[in-house]
């Protein structure tokens, strides 16, 4: 007896679930246009509630409220880690930044949300730049394309960030801001991301 | 011949089809590591045969993923788990008590901590299913227990798409997981069964699930002095690596012996969590030899930090609350000796006990395989 293995195996049913809803439509907002474009920027800060995240990030707007000019308009009050954000903690943002800083991704489940969260913004046209840990690389490019954005840019820094000290946690925020700044503006051709 | 031809795997050439089936599971990546039972169209309608709900019913939803599934996806899972059809209704109420915990929705699946469900099964049904809560009811080796656990595992990793390593975190994971699924031994327990402080009457068919981190035994077979029991139960629960926020919940699974010595000193098992929420308490002197003196708040819970320059002194109670919330009780395992188990909970039980539908006592089990050249 010859059998087709895969037509006889076709017959078993997927155990996959199903997509919850259409898949977003792949939108980057709009970059600012060069570093000056930053002065007078308002700047939303988006952090969660993982240790030092937000020290990070405001460490991050101290930076560029210093060195670029920009505002920092909104320091959203900490949420749930895992919890994408929506409704008015999400329209309050918007209405109150032109820009954004989301982290940081350290976690299983909150590196999924920051990579939502960036992605979310980018759909109502705020330019956000992300930041997850480099050990939850994998799971935040896997939510990047989940969310129908394969490709989508965000920045990595290393693990582990909660054991930081206060003074390593502004060093890290120096690291960073230089791929902060590009993430937000339009860069030269060619320029890293 | 009417109808197609059952195969009996009697001949090798037969039991190769077996085996390649097995191997077709591995190679779409829908095994959780052991093999799979092949979903068909015939057997999966025999699960879908013991429910009133609709297949298409949306029993589960992970936003962050943009994944949902239905009762049909528990029924395939379900198979490939290796359940029997009348298992399948417990299943689903295993299901539907784990997403009242609110944390499955939104991140429980991915977390570092790798987070087990511990699924607990009260009323007739255990009789009926041969559901095993007596001796070795934590372990190996009982095909409603393991099958049914497993169900619930293949549906989060296959159905909510939450696989290792991608979107699942765990750091290292937990022995058991997906493996935890037990019958309470309402038959030696002296109180009231689980699904009682889970809003349920007594006698119902019902499942009670927790997220759980591990479970650590607590051996103590040679005191008949209840105080010393409880004391030997509150050193585990306090100890300081399970300690993340400022209070932690676990559960008791308490075997008979150490359930009835408790309720012959007279205590129900109000009493049993009043005094382990009194006596579980830890010194800030062994948080601060660990690193977990220092308090934190953020969002309304505080976490526990390093905070080798805080002055403060005392002790700090384990235990938020003495309800079941924080400290679950059930009583499991054979009366043979003094061996209970703490379970660290994830972060508590939400108290809603999850009930069994009935299911019709003789459920048809077809044969996965029919021969397609005589099918064609």
């Amino acid at each position: 007896m010859t059998l087709d293995h895969q037509a006889l195996f076709g017959a078993f049913l997927s155990p996959h679930g199903r997509a919850s809803g259409p898949q977003g439509h792949l939108v980057r907002a709009a970059r600012l246009d060069g570093v000056a474009a930053l002065a007078g920027a308002r700047v939303g800060l988006l952090w969660n509630t993982k240790r030092n995240a937000e020290l990070l990030l405001v460490e991050l707007g101290r930076l560029l409220i210093e060195q670029y000019g920009a505002e920092v308009t909104a320091r959203q009050a900490p949420y749930a880690h895992a919890v994408p954000l929506d409704g008015p903690d999400l329209h309050s943002l918007i209405d109150s930044c032109d820009l954004a800083v989301v982290g940081v991704g350290d976690c299983g489940s909150c590196a999924a949300a920051a990579i939502n969260d960036g992605i979310t913004l980018e759909r109502h046209g705020i330019p956000a730049a992300v930041i997850c840990s480099d050990a939850f690389d994998v799971t935040a490019r896997a939510t990047a394309e989940v969310q129908g954005d394969p490709d989508y840019p965000f920045l990595t820094t290393p693990h582990p960030i909660a054991v930081l000290a206060e003074t390593q946690v502004v060093r890290r925020a120096e690291q960073l801001l230089p791929g902060v700044v590009a993430r937000l503006i339009v860069q030269a051709e060619g320029a890293a991301s | 011949m009417t109808g197609p031809r059952r195969l009996g795997a009697d001949t090798p050439e037969e039991l190769g089809i077996v085996q390649a089936a097995v191997e077709y599971a591995y190679d779409q990546d829908w095994s959780d590591g052991l093999p799979v039972v092949p979903a068909t169209r015939e057997r999966t309608d025999a699960f879908l045969a013991t429910t009133d709900r609709h297949p298409d019913e949306v029993i589960g939803r992970l936003e962050p993923l943009r994944r949902e599934v239905t009762v049909e996806t528990a029924a395939v899972n379900a198979v490939m788990a290796g359940c029997r059809p009348e298992y399948f209704p417990v299943v689903l109420a295993a299901w539907d008590a784990l997403m009242l915990d609110p944390t499955t929705a939104v991140g429980a699946w991915q977390s570092t901590s790798g987070p087990a469900p511990l699924i607990v099964v009260n009323g007739p049904v255990r009789e009926r299913l041969a559901l095993n809560g007596g001796g070795g009811a934590l372990g190996p080796g009982f095909r409603a227990n393991a099958t049914i656990a497993r169900a619930i595992g293949l549906l989060v990793r296959n159905g909510l798409g939450v696989r290792p390593q991608v979107f699942e975190q765990a750091t290292q994971g937990i022995p058991g997981r997906w493996g935890m699924c037990l019958a309470e031994n309402e038959e030696e327990s002296p109180w009231e069964p689980i699904a009682v402080d889970g809003g349920l009457a007594p006698g119902s068919d019902a499942v009670s699930a927790m997220l759980v981190r591990d479970t650590e035994f607590v051996d103590n077979r040679h005191t008949a002095d209840p105080e010393k029991l409880l004391a030997d139960l509150a050193d585990t629960l306090g100890r300081t690596g399970a300690l993340i926020f400022e209070h932690a919940a676990a559960g008791l699974v308490l075997c008979p012996e150490h359930a009835q010595l408790l309720a012959r000193a007279g205590m129900a098992k109000e009493d049993v969590r009043r005094w382990l929420a009194d006596h579980t308490r830890r010194s800030v002197a062994d948080l601060r030899a660990v690193g977990k003196n220092g308090l934190t708040d953020l969002g309304g819970r505080g976490v526990r930090v390093d905070r080798p320059d805080e002055e403060r002194s005392g002790e700090d109670r384990v235990f938020a609350t003495d309800t079941a919330q924080h400290l679950p009780i059930l009583v499991a395992g054979a009366r043979n000796a003094g061996i209970s188990s703490v379970v660290r909970l994830f972060t508590s039980w939400p108290r809603i006990s999850a009930r069994v539908e009935s299911c019709p006592a003789d459920v048809p089990v077809p044969l996965s395989l029919v021969d397609p050249e005589v099918e064609a």
